[in-house]
Order: structure tokens, then C-alpha cells, then sequence
């Protein structure tokens, strides 16, 4: 099957970048860690693990861990699909891409998935070990609960992912942009700083990523409750994603109109 | 059968952005195509020849589909370039630059294997094309397999690139200067090879060049292609009959003075240049039939007291015609 042959083909190109470029693969295993342990000595210095359970509900670090890995495996997405053009452009491949009759709506939502694979892979190795160690046993489910969650969150980061790479490209390709996409879309995300405690605008904008119903879902999972507002909230989540989609075809057909209109660059 | 390739009246215009320091700029509107218009059939291979910014990259790209036109129209495959690019994109094989345009840390095959499902090649049908093409331009041989892209050399680079080209086994080729930078060996292999594709698998070839002695060996006709507008086309033995004066016929002499060679010239409406080296005189004459003057000069020359030390006929290069059709004169 030919979409197959593309999935396939995306996570060998991707896994033989990191594996031939041992930098990249230690900086993928190391990040979500350095990220936790970065928050938790923050956190710790201006407050107390006590007072973030009192008004979280959640013990820290099995929050910012779970944080950590949830927020490395979305801006894969941002990451992968915001950068790959520039990348392409860069070592010279753009043009065939173009010139090929590849589904690029297709081509853009598999290529966030090797490295994101490979983070929840990874992700799970430690969030499994952390749940039984605070919930024994019953954290077992709990922990796959919310890969899978972390799961359906990569899925649904995927098309307001390609939207936004569209319309950057579409305007001006910079890397630069993406310094300023990617941590917004962290703040936005609520991971690390929950939604309900956001003020208002940055509330609504949240609202607009489908990723964060997804955090907010697991959220609340974390708390205990597992009930419908949760259900509803995953429901959201899917459901905005889908409705992104048929944007995303359109910015990226956005992009290759403009990027045609002005020449591709082939040398 | 429909032309492989058709061109009608292609313009292309560019707006230039000059500046004038950091924050005033204008924009000038610079033409790229004025209205090229050609065709190219199956089983031909068709230079387009042109000294830099002369057009040759765009209508390249306008045919790839990565560029549109202002104006005009062109086919590829009976497809419309603007309408149909998807259609145009199942049918084209590209070569663009030579050294850029691969994945570094994938080998020569994986690089393949990658396009091949970039292009929705089925597995197997791709796995025998791969297999077929590695044997074809020898890269199996040259450690296409296990080596990285980026220890590629730019010999290697250009067969893999004409691989890629020729992956999908599309009936057209769009070759941007293929074997710009290469050593000789390769070029020749390169050259070669395009020639027997057009010749045994009937593929219409556009192809780019700066190198007239590659355009003549390797193009059945030749567009010459200057300021955006195609100046002369035919085979490389009718562009060159299209110069006004078709050949040289060089006299070395010995013997006299440059005053008596000009006095022995006089009266035979000729255009000769003379260079003096030593005891000896040099003279160039522009004819078109030098058989029907060589005994009128070689007898008036003789008669004046030289003595003729050899004779030769020098043939027009498709350099000269590049040149009098670029620059309006030789």
C-alpha cells in the first residue's frame, strides 16, 4: 500500500538521520529530562513541592514528569512540520518534492510520527516505573491511560501543526518563526501552567489547539476524575482536530501556489 | 501522438527588488521569457543553449511545474503546466542542480527508495527499478549502498541525480545542466546515457547546457535562447549554415611583405584577417565555399613572390554560432 510505503520511507529517512547523527538521538533521549529537572529546581526555589500539591492536587514530579513528556511529544509535531520546509529548502530538496505527485497533506501529517514514536517509546520507559512507585500496581493502567492519551494528543497537534507551517511558509519561510511558535504554543498547550488558572485571552486561544483538551483531559485524569466533562473534553479535542484539517490542506495548498508563483528555489 | 513537450509563447516576468540601502528599495520588473515558444518529440533530445540569465533554468521550472508562467502556454505530455500539474508531475523526470538536492545521511539506494515512495512507486515495481538504475550508472560498483550521500563524489552525485530522474521511468526528461562541474569521464557517461534513452526507450529529453561540444554531440536540435527569446533553432549543422560566413581557410606563407599580401588580395572582395609571426604570414579568409576560392587566392598569392607552407579549412563551432546569434556578431 502506498501510504504504507510512505510511513515507512518518512521513519527510515528520520530514524537514519538520528541514528547516523548521534547528537540528535542523546538530545532527544536527554530533553524532556533536562526540561523536568529545570522546572522542578524553578519550582522548588521559588516555592514548595507542599504548596504546588495543595493547589494542583497532583504531586509535582509526577506532574512535571508527565508534563515533560507530553509537551516533547506535541512540539514534535510543531517542530517536525514547522521546520522541515526550511530544511528541505536548505539541503536542496524542496523542488522535488514539488515536482512529485505526493500527497503533501499526506506527506505532512506522517512526518511528525517517527520522532514522535520514538518519544512516547522512550516517555513510557519512565512514566510506567514513576505510577507504580506512587500508586503501585493500579498505576500501571494509569500510565498507559495516559500514553495513549499523550497518543490521540500527537494525532490531533497534527493538522493545526501543518495549518500554521502553511501560512508561515506561505508569508516568509524563517526558522526565526519558530522561536516564536514553539513556546507560545507551549504556554498555550497548559501544560506546564494549566489552563484554568490562564487569563482570559490566552484561555480562548488555548481553546483553539486541540492538543490542549487532550493535556486538560489528562489533567484531570491525574486528579482522579474520570468522568464525563473528561470524556467531553477528548471528544473536543478529536473533534477541533478534524475540523482543522480541511484548513490545513488549504494553507499548504496556500504555500506551493505562492511558493510557485514566485519559483520554487533549485540551486 | 501528442508532442512531448509544446510551448506557446511562454513569458515570464520577475519584479527585482533593488535597494538602496536599508530601508528604500525599488522594484524593477525584469523579463525572463518573451515569448518562447518550441516543441519536443518523443525519442529527442533537444538542447536549449543560452549564456547566463538567458531564460534556460526558467522555462526548465516552468515545465517542472515549480514555476508559473505570466503569460503563454506549455505542455507537457499533453498535460497544461498550469491547469494539471499533478498529471504533468506523474509524467516528468527531473535534474536539477547536481550536487544539492539529497538526503546526507541516507545512502545512494536509501536516497531512491525514499523518492521512489515520494513518487507512489509501487514496493516491488520499485525495488527492480532501483536495482536496475544502481547497474545502469554504476553506482552499485561506485558503493552506492552503503555510502552516505554526503560522501558522495560530484561524479557520483550526477548519476544519482539522473537515477532519481529516471525512477518513475517518465516519458519526459527536464535536465537542467547535468553534467555541470563533473570530470570528464562522467560527463561522457552522463552524455551517453541521455542519448540512449531518447534513441532505445523513445523519451523526449530538454536539456541544458553551457558546453557547446556537449550540446553538439548529445542534441538532435538546438534552441539557442538569448534575453528571453529563442534566436535561432535547428540542428547543430543548420545553425551553422545559418552564419553568413560559413568557414575559415587559413594560409600560412613565407616569404614578401604584409603590403604585398594586401596588394594580392586587393580586388577579391574577400574578408581575410593577416597575422605576422616571424618570417612568416598568416592569412584567415571568411568564405562559404573556400574550394571555389582557393585556387584564385593560392595562384595570386604564389605569383606575388610567397610561398604557401600549408592550408587548412577550419569548420564553423557551434561556439561561433552561439556567439553571432548571442552577440549579433562573430
Amino acid at each position: 500500500m502506498r501510504v504504507l510505503d510512505l510511513v515507512r520511507a518518512e521513519y527510515k529517512l528520520v530514524y537514519a538521520e538520528m541514528i547516523r547523527r548521534k547528537s540528535e538521538l542523546v538530545l532527544l533521549i536527554l530533553y524532556p529530562y533536562v526540561f523536568t529537572g529545570f522546572i522542578l529546581l524553578v519550582g522548588c526555589g521559588t516555592g514548595s513541592p507542599r504548596v504546588f500539591e495543595e493547589r494542583v492536587g497532583v504531586n509535582p514530579a509526577l506532574f512535571l514528569i508527565t508534563a515533560g513528556f507530553t509537551v516533547m511529544a506535541l512540539m514534535i509535531c510543531i517542530d517536525d512540520v514547522l521546520w522541515r520546509p526550511i530544511w528541505e529548502a536548505w539541503i536542496g530538496t524542496l523542488p522535488y518534492v514539488f515536482a512529485s505527485p505526493v500527497n503533501k497533506l499526506l506527506l505532512f501529517s506522517v512526518m511528525p510520527l517517527p520522532r514522535a514514536s520514538l518519544v512516547v517509546l522512550i516517555g513510557s520507559t519512565s512514566l510506567v516505573p514513576l505510577y507504580v512507585y506512587q500508586y503501585g500496581l493500579a498505576g500501571i493502567p494509569l500510565a498507559l491511560l495516559v500514553i495513549l492519551l499523550v497518543v490521540v494528543g500527537v494525532f490531533t497537534m497534527i493538522p493545526p501543526s501543518i495549518l500554521t507551517s502553511g501560512l508561515l511558509h506561505a508569508f516568509g519561510e524563517s526558522w526565526r518563526a519558530l522561536n516564536i511558535v514553539r513556546p507560545l504554543v507551549i504556554v498555550l498547550l497548559g501544560v506546564y501552567y494549566p489552563r484554568y488558572y490562564m487569563p482570559l485571552v490566552a484561555r480562548l486561544l488555548s481553546y483553539a489547539l486541540p492538543s490542549s483538551h487532550i493535556v486538560e483531559s489528562i489533567q484531570r485524569i491525574l486528579l482522579g476524575l474520570v468522568d464525563e466533562p473528561t470524556v467531553l473534553l477528548l471528544a473536543t479535542g478529536v473533534l477541533l482536530a478534524l475540523l482543522y484539517t480541511p484548513a490545513s490542506r488549504k494553507s499548504l495548498v496556500l504555500w506551493e501556489k505562492r511558493k510557485v508563483r514566485e519559483g520554487v528555489k533549485t540551486s | 501522438m501528442s508532442r512531448a513537450i509544446e510551448v506557446r509563447g511562454l513569458v515570464k516576468r520577475y519584479r527585482v527588488k533593488k535597494r538602496q540601502g536599508l530601508f528604500k528599495s525599488s522594484v524593477e520588473v525584469v523579463e525572463a521569457l518573451r515569448g518562447v515558444s518550441f516543441t519536443v518529440d518523443y525519442g529527442e533530445v533537444v538542447g536549449l543553449l543560452g549564456p547566463n540569465g538567458a531564460g534556460k533554468t526558467t522555462t526548465i521550472k516552468i515545465l517542472a511545474t515549480l514555476l508559473l508562467p505570466d503569460e503563454g502556454e506549455a505542455y507537457v505530455a499533453g498535460y497544461n503546466v498550469v491547469e494539471e500539474p499533478g498529471e504533468v508531475r506523474k509524467r516528468i523526470g527531473l535534474m536539477l542542480t547536481v550536487e544539492r538536492g539529497f538526503y546526507g545521511k541516507l545512502t545512494g539506494r536509501e536516497n531512491l527508495e525514499y523518492f521512489a515512495a515520494l513518487y507512489g512507486l509501487d514496493k516491488e515495481y520499485a525495488e527492480k527499478r532501483i536495482e536496475y538504475l544502481m547497474r545502469l550508472l554504476e553506482l552499485d560498483r561506485l558503493g552506492g549502498d552503503y555510502k552516505l550521500f554526503e560522501e558522495f563524489s560530484l561524479g557520483m552525485r550526477a548519476r544519482l541525480s539522473l537515477a532519481r530522474a529516471l525512477l518513475s521511468d517518465a516519458p519526459v526528461l527536464l535536465l537542467d545542466e547535468p553534467t555541470l562541474g563533473l570530470d570528464p569521464p562522467s560527463a561522457r557517461r552522463i552524455r551517453e546515457l541521455v542519448k540512449r534513452l531518447a534513441r532505445e526507450e523513445r523519451k523526449a529529453v530538454l536539456y541544458t547546457t553551457h558546453n557547446m561540444f556537449e550540446a553538439e554531440i548529445v542534441c538532435d536540435r538546438i534552441l539557442l535562447i538569448n534575453r528571453g527569446q529563442v534566436v535561432a533553432s535547428g540542428s547543430p549543422q543548420e545553425l551553422k549554415d545559418k552564419l553568413p560566413r560559413l568557414k575559415v581557410l587559413t594560409l600560412v606563407l613565407r616569404g614578401g611583405s604584409r603590403e604585398k599580401l594586401q596588394s594580392a588580395m586587393r580586388d577579391l572582395g574577400l574578408k581575410y584577417e593577416i597575422s605576422e609571426e616571424g618570417d612568416f604570414y598568416s592569412i584567415r579568409v571568411h568564405v562559404k565555399k573556400p574550394e571555389e576560392v582557393f585556387n584564385e587566392v593560392v595562384k595570386r598569392l604564389i605569383s606575388s613572390g610567397f610561398d604557401l607552407v600549408s592550408a587548412r579549412v577550419e569548420e564553423p563551432t557551434l561556439e561561433d554560432v552561439f556567439i553571432y546569434f548571442s552577440e549579433g556578431s562573430l
